[in-house]
């Protein structure tokens, strides 16, 4: 019915300011943080993956805690962007080391940046990049920052289910 | 005592734990022994002669990878009445191994068990509160009494705190998650203070009403002044206590007949200075019957006829009582403008008007 309503091609070009609308039927599909179930049901699933976004603060909670989100909160973009910011970073300095999404707490100045990781890596290596992404995290940000992770033996031992 | 049962049975409930599936962490009983095996064979070094071939070429241009060792969870070392404050002190995200409880979070399908407190991010996310236990909090609160000021004993009851402070000053602090401390609305100030405090006469009373209109509460008498027109809190403040000021001494200000009589007075006692002179505002002469917010009897019209027609009246025929008659007759109908309609009211009101005329029927 819609594409009735769409004028023909040779008043366009006689109206160039007209402009055209897409009239097919709206794709409705919600696809992102969900995970299709494999043939053989051996696709691994942490916690965080096996609950689709709609669970958040159901059966899961935020991976960032501020409160830009409340009743007249500041600095909201600010802080996404940081927020942003600091994944990135954090995955690029501990290169495939986080099993889990990087949780990132802020109390007043405070940011504490949390998550689990291999145990893989050696110690002294370990200290260095704790003191490296702090170090230089609080520098980009001007607040202090702190870095308060877990270990795991390996990346399976954070496996809820397999779909 | 109940600590101490309680982690006991921690201890065997983390055992049935560790066997479950969804547990991968290696708190398993085949770790353990791995670790103390690694303990044991550290007693001494053999020194090898004839080198194995293969240990040989693997070790000729780089070192062997080793992995670190990884200590078990220091919770199964703690003892159970160890000082929890000293281990946990400050806020921390959660961490497994330093804490010796048999938690579980996450949800699955029911009847199974949750996933424990080992590998699970969704603790780590969630605010804590470790580093506040009673005896945390009790200890703190030790640390922090010597800075304290002993509470006055005189002011022992709201009373006669309201009585030596009138005025209730009301200011909010905002914190937020963010790297700054600043908040446009800490900068509102308001002001309350309960009227009678004031000690205003009934001029002055009516005048500051007048002026400070929806700002004040009859039910609770609250004058209410909100100030946030300056960008800083001690402007606002400053700015509501001279608003108060002014609203107080204009209101003591008497109108401009009253003020005439003074007007001489005040310019003996300060020759030259004017702005002594008490200042009126036009309006408030302009005040009439029907402005007032109560039914008065003196200078009231009804006042005025009774006066007309005791005036008429030969003074032979005036009855003994009658100065009590007349105070009963505005008594009644000040309460019969004044508090509102109903029988008893109007029954009153008939009896004094009978009684004021003479019928006595």
């Amino acid at each position: 019915m819609l594409r009735a309503l769409v004028q023909s091609t040779d008043k366009v070009a006689v109206v160039p300011q007209l402009r055209q609308f897409h009239a097919s039927a709206a794709c409705c599909k919600v696809q992102s943080g969900r995970y299709k179930i494999t043939p053989k049901r051996d696709r691994p699933l942490t916690y965080e993956m096996a609950n689709p976004p709609h669970f958040i603060a159901h059966r899961k909670s935020w991976n960032s805690w501020d409160t830009t989100t409340l009743l007249d909160g500041q600095r909201a973009a600010e802080t996404a962007v940081e927020d942003v910011f600091i994944r990135r970073f954090v995955t690029g300095t501990w290169h495939d080391q986080f099993c889990s999404e990087i949780i990132i707490k802020r109390q007043h100045n405070l940011i504490r940046i949390a998550g689990i990781i291999k145990q893989g890596l050696a110690v002294r290596k370990m200290y260095f990049l704790i003191g490296y992404t702090e170090e230089l995290l609080s520098n980009w940000l001007q607040c202090p920052v702190k870095l308060e992770l877990q270990t795991v033996e390996n990346k399976e031992s954070t496996i809820f289910k397999y779909i | 005592m109940s600590a101490i049962v309680n982690l006991r049975v921690f201890r065997n409930f983390q055992q049935f734990v560790s066997i479950r599936p969804i547990s991968n962490y290696p708190t398993s009983f085949s770790k353990n022994a791995e670790i103390q095996k690694v303990e044991e064979e550290e007693e001494f070094r053999s020194l090898d002669l004839s080198p194995n071939k293969s240990l040989n070429v693997r070790s000729f241009g780089r070192k062997l990878y080793k992995r670190a060792v990884v200590p078990p969870p220091r919770s199964h070392k703690m003892p159970v009445d160890q000082d929890w404050p000293s281990v946990w002190p400050v806020p921390r995200t959660f961490h497994p191994a330093s804490v010796p409880l048999p938690l579980n979070q996450g949800w699955v399908n029911p009847g199974a068990t949750p996933p424990g407190k080992f590998a699970n991010a969704e603790l780590m996310k969630i605010p804590n509160f470790l580093h506040l236990t009673p005896p945390a909090i009790e200890r703190q609160c030790k640390a922090l009494k010597k800075f304290c000021t002993e509470w006055p004993k005189e002011l022992n009851t709201t009373e006669k705190i309201d009585h030596h402070f009138p005025i209730k000053i009301i200011t909010s602090d905002y914190l937020h998650s963010s790297p700054s401390l600043r908040d446009a609305r800490a900068r509102i100030v308001t002001l309350q203070l309960k009227l009678s405090t004031l000690k205003l006469d009934s001029h002055a009373k009516d005048k500051l009403l007048r002026l400070v209109k929806e700002r004040y509460n009859p039910e609770t008498d609250m004058l209410t002044i909100v100030s946030e027109r300056c960008p800083l809190r001690k402007q606002n403040l400053d700015y509501a206590m001279y608003l108060l000021n002014v609203l107080v001494s204009e209101s003591r200000v008497r109108p401009n007949n009253f003020a005439k009589q003074q007007l001489h007075i005040v310019c003996v006692l300060c020759a030259n200075r004017a702005e002594f002179i008490p200042k009126t505002e036009p309006w408030e002469n302009e005040k009439c019957e029907a402005d007032m917010e109560k039914y008065v009897w003196e200078g009231s019209q009804s006042q005025r006829t009774l006066e007309q027609l005791l005036k008429r009246m030969p003074d032979r025929e005036k009855a003994q009582d009658l100065p009590e008659v007349i105070e009963q007759y505005s008594r009644n109908v000040t309460h019969f403008h004044n508090e509102g309609e109903d029988a008893e009211k109007v029954n009153a009101y008939k009896e004094s008007v009978k009684k004021l005329l003479g019928l006595n029927a």
